[in-house]
């Protein structure tokens, strides 16, 4: 048998289509229809994952999130309506492992459970991984890993990226980032920031040719995108 | 502004200082026009009998004027029928003019005095010392005191009674700039009282219809989401073409895009503030959302604004999805910094908008007319409108560089 998943939901039908779906990759999903249901469920059966609904009619989903993760480190999904006001960061801060806007590519699901799941496997994380999406930068390892799989960087390439990820968001020009890299020793003859970049491209972009993580800006620089899948 | 309680205090203040003045006044110019009359004729009859006739010596009817200037404490004169004067006794008096002849109140430079005709023809004029008759600024300052003690006494009532209005004033302001539980305390029986009634009442009642609106727009989202979601998955379950699955999903999103802008657009009227204010990189965010796309390219410096990411990220979107959809590749976005004003400008290889076409541009679900082709929710460019100017800025349609939308935000 699969792993067993707990699914905290108010809409039966959804929640009956969901375990069907589910069910067909392999997992076993048992179902609550509202938080307290959910949570004694949670406290009876053993379950690898909470996959739970933000808006629930006798509770919010964030006050179970926080109940959940206070007693156990079962890795939650949450999800939420699209454009909900609700940021994914408190979603996260209370808790939440990753969250999924409704309405959701069934395979989105399925990824982002295993994903979810795969971590867990792996044990907690060091404190010193950032994640972006599938994308994990360890810098106590001094691994990058996609998908959980390590790509191949070379120390400079992975301070180059390291740099930029730390400043997600912010369009950091060639000087800024040759100044934050240069004590790291290089081992390339070619000393351009460029190369650099479309190397740490091919080894992290699911298509090195239209990259989403590592985006140019024409005239400024370099951004790490701090929204990624 | 002019405080309300301040006109009122000075209206009565100047009402008490228009009283002293013209009290004043008046005592000032009735003392020589006192009425005359019969009065005076008895007055002269019985001082008559006092002074000596006229036929008396000199020296006794001055006599007779120093023992009656004694006993009145007053200065006295007489006078003879010519206006000759007979006799005298104190300061000097001058003779009655054309005023005081047929007896009567004269003015004089030591005050007013009084003319008494005699039966005989002679006339005395008496003066009586000055402080048996006050004068225009004692009176003055009398009742200026009098007005000091109530323009004092005033100032807590009228303050009281304006003190509320401000109070009412307040809480309007308050609810004006958002804040919908404002109330005002009821206080007094009087019109100002039902007025703050009145407005606890309609603040009330907008409170609960924006809480209506709110919930309905939360939960509104929340259950349109969910069949939706169902149908998504519904399909992945179906037995069908895999094209046709693939159109059905595409329809799926395209409505759950709606929903989407529609929620959005209604959240941002619903609303006057902005939720979050990060500083935003709005060359990174260009960048990062114009990765989603082909064809699209972004240049330009990196100027920090402050602002919702997820709604900025939005504008941005909206304005790439409008250039893909209404415009022809390739699109450039482009970030300048501009006299402290961020600049985002979104190009697209496209004909430039009709003149006539571009005042409605920006209004919810207007189409170009014979625009044809693919189409969009039709909410795209008013939402791009509601974020920018959300964040204190605007867009504009910007045809001198052609099809081309420029959207300016104050930078930080």
């Amino acid at each position: 048998m699969g792993e067993r998943l707990l699914l905290i939901e108010d809409d039966s039908r959804l929640a009956e289509m969901v375990g069907e779906y589910l069910g067909k990759a392999g997992f076993q999903v048992i179902h609550a229809e509202d938080g307290s249901r959910g949570l004694a469920l949670h406290g009876r059966e053993a379950v690898d994952a909470v996959i739970l609904d933000l808006m629930l009619p006798d509770a919010d989903g964030l006050e179970i999130c926080r109940q959940i993760h206070a007693r156990s480190d079962t890795p939650i999904l949450m999800l939420t309506a699209r454009g909900d006001p609700m940021d994914r960061i408190v979603g996260l801060e209370m808790g939440a492992d990753d969250y999924l806007p409704k309405p959701f590519e069934p395979r989105e699901l399925l990824a982002r459970l295993r994903a979810i799941l795969r971590r867990r496997r792996a044990g907690p994380a060091p404190a010193d991984v950032l994640r972006y999406g599938r994308l994990e930068i360890d810098r106590g390892s001094r691994e990058v890993r996609l998908d959980g799989a390590p790509r191949p960087l070379t120390g400079y390439q992975f301070a180059l990226l390291l740099a930029l990820a730390e400043r997600a968001g912010r369009v950091m020009s060639r000087d800024a980032l040759m100044d934050l890299v240069k004590g790291e020793p290089i081992e390339a003859f070619d000393r351009s920031i460029d190369v650099h970049i479309s190397r740490i491209r091919a080894a992290i972009e699911d298509d090195p040719k239209k990259p989403r993580r590592v985006i140019t800006v024409r005239g400024a620089g370099y951004v790490f995108a701090r929204a990624q899948d | 502004m002019r405080r309300l309680y301040l006109q009122v205090y000075l209206t009565i203040v100047a009402s008490l200082v228009l009283v002293v003045l013209t009290a004043g006044l008046i005592w000032h110019f009735t003392s020589g026009f006192r009425p005359f009359g019969q009065q005076f004729e008895v007055a002269g009859e019985i001082i008559a009998e006092l002074v000596p006739p006229v036929a008396a010596p000199a020296q006794v009817q001055q006599q007779a004027i120093d023992r009656l200037a004694r006993r009145f404490d007053a200065d006295l004169a007489l006078f003879g029928r010519g206006n000759e004067l007979l006799a005298a006794a104190g300061r000097p008096l001058p003779a009655p003019g054309r005023i005081g002849r047929n007896g009567g109140w004269m003015p004089t430079a030591g005050g007013p005095a009084l003319s008494i005709p005699l039966p005989d023809g002679r006339r005395l004029v008496a003066r009586l010392p000055a402080r048996q008759r006050p004068g225009a600024l004692v009176v003055a300052a009398f009742l200026g005191a009098i007005a000091l003690v109530v323009a004092l006494g005033a100032r807590p009532v009228v303050r009281r009674l304006t003190g509320r209005l401000e109070r009412l004033q307040r809480g309007v302001e308050s609810l004006g700039a958002g804040d919908l539980r404002a109330r005002v305390k009821v206080e007094g029986r009087d019109e100002v009282a039902r007025l703050a009634q009145s407005f606890n009442q309609a603040a009330a009642r907008i409170e609960s219809l924006v809480e209506a609106h709110k919930m309905l727009l939360a939960h509104a989202s929340h259950e349109l989401r969910t069949p939706l979601t169902r149908i998504r998955l519904g399909l992945e379950l179906v037995d069908a073409p895999s094209e046709r699955k693939a159109q059905l999903a595409h329809d799926v999103a395209e409505l759950d895009q709606l929903v989407d802008e529609i929620l959005l657009a209604s959240r941002l009227e619903a609303t006057d503030a902005l939720d979050v204010r990060d500083d935003i990189d709005l060359a990174a965010l260009a960048a990062e959302e114009c990765a989603r796309y082909d064809d699209c390219s972004v240049a330009g410096t990196s100027v920090a604004v402050r602002g919702d990411p997820m709604l900025l990220r939005r504008m941005i979107r909206n304005l790439v999805e409008n250039a893909r959809l209404h415009g022809k590749p390739p699109i450039e976005v482009a970030i300048a910094r501009d006299d402290g004003r961020a600049m985002l400008s979104v190009l697209d290889r496209g004909p430039v908008i009709a003149a006539d076409a571009r005042a409605r541009l920006f209004s919810s679900f207007y189409r170009i007319p014979g625009g044809g082709g693919p189409q969009g929710t039709g909410l795209g460019l008013a939402l791009v409108r509601q974020i920018a100017r959300r964040h204190g800025g605007d867009v504009a349609y910007d045809p001198a560089r052609g099809n081309c939308f420029t959207v300016s935000l104050p930078a930080k």
